[in-house]
């Protein structure tokens, strides 16, 4: 898969190999914590020690629904991208993310990566291995979806600093 | 006519700085952090590096200091793109 800019006002992914197409279409649905408190924990990390009460609630009653909404408005931005998703059997498919939306996959590829990361635990250490194992277990999958998620995210990144 | 003299101690938190604290998480990438440092504080992209790689090593890096609401507005923007931030007292 590559990944450029397309134009001025887009992101073309191409070349997507079926395996990738359906990575990139499970992000929205990796993106549900499914009320798993690590994960809500970590998506909802705490602003301040437990010294400062008053701000906890405050944080708590006013601006932890402000980032379940956008968070939320993130995931189905990248969903709705989805679906146009062109990848015809025996093709390598093809994506056009508008520029506006790059954003909404950088914080979407983030919040897949940041819940997967804490439901299988993994290491600093084995978050930072780029080494292939020798076979794979449903953990080590799962840290190759980490790593393909990230490699997007820079891609948007280094096509968005192009600009 | 007596004079009654009423003293208070006025005890203000307004002048009392608030540090603005990122703290090291190992899923967020190097180059999200900078970028998100660039966008949130305004910070050139050696500085942003900087702070960025003072949080990897060191585990945390105070990225601002100053009024108590803007340290907040900071807070949460960091939130917003998902970084570990924190609030706290300057010493």
């Amino acid at each position: 898969m590559l990944i450029r800019r397309l134009k001025e006002n887009s992101i073309e992914l191409v070349d997507i190999e079926p395996i990738e197409a359906e990575l990139l279409r499970q992000v929205p649905g990796v993106c549900e914590s499914g009320g798993d408190p690590r994960s809500e924990a970590r998506l909802f990390s705490s602003p301040a020690d437990s010294s400062e009460s008053q701000f906890l609630n405050d944080w708590a009653e006013y601006v932890r629904p402000e980032l379940r909404h956008l968070f939320l408005a993130a995931r189905n931005t990248v969903k709705e991208d989805l679906e146009k998703l062109s990848d015809f059997p025996g093709r390598l498919g093809r994506l056009i993310v508008p520029r506006v939306h790059s954003d909404a996959w950088l914080n979407a590829l983030n919040q897949a990566r940041l819940i997967l990361a804490t439901k299988f635990n993994f290491s600093d250490r084995e978050l930072s291995m780029h080494e292939a194992p020798k076979w794979f277990s449903r953990r080590d999958l799962v840290l190759q979806q980490i790593n393909f998620y990230a490699e997007i995210q820079e891609r948007i990144m280094d096509a968005v600093e192009d600009e | 006519m007596a004079e009654t003299v009423v003293e208070t101690k006025v005890e203000t938190s307004l002048g009392t700085p608030w540090n603005v604290v990122v703290h090291d998480d190992p899923v967020n990438l190097m180059s999200y952090v900078t970028m998100v440092f660039q966008r949130v504080f305004g910070f050139s992209k050696q500085k942003a590096q900087s702070h960025m790689l003072e949080v990897h090593h060191k585990g945390r890096s105070i990225v601002w200091t100053g009024a108590r609401e803007r340290a907040e507005f900071y807070v949460q923007q960091l939130h917003e793109y998902l970084l570990l931030a924190t609030l706290e007292r300057a010493e």
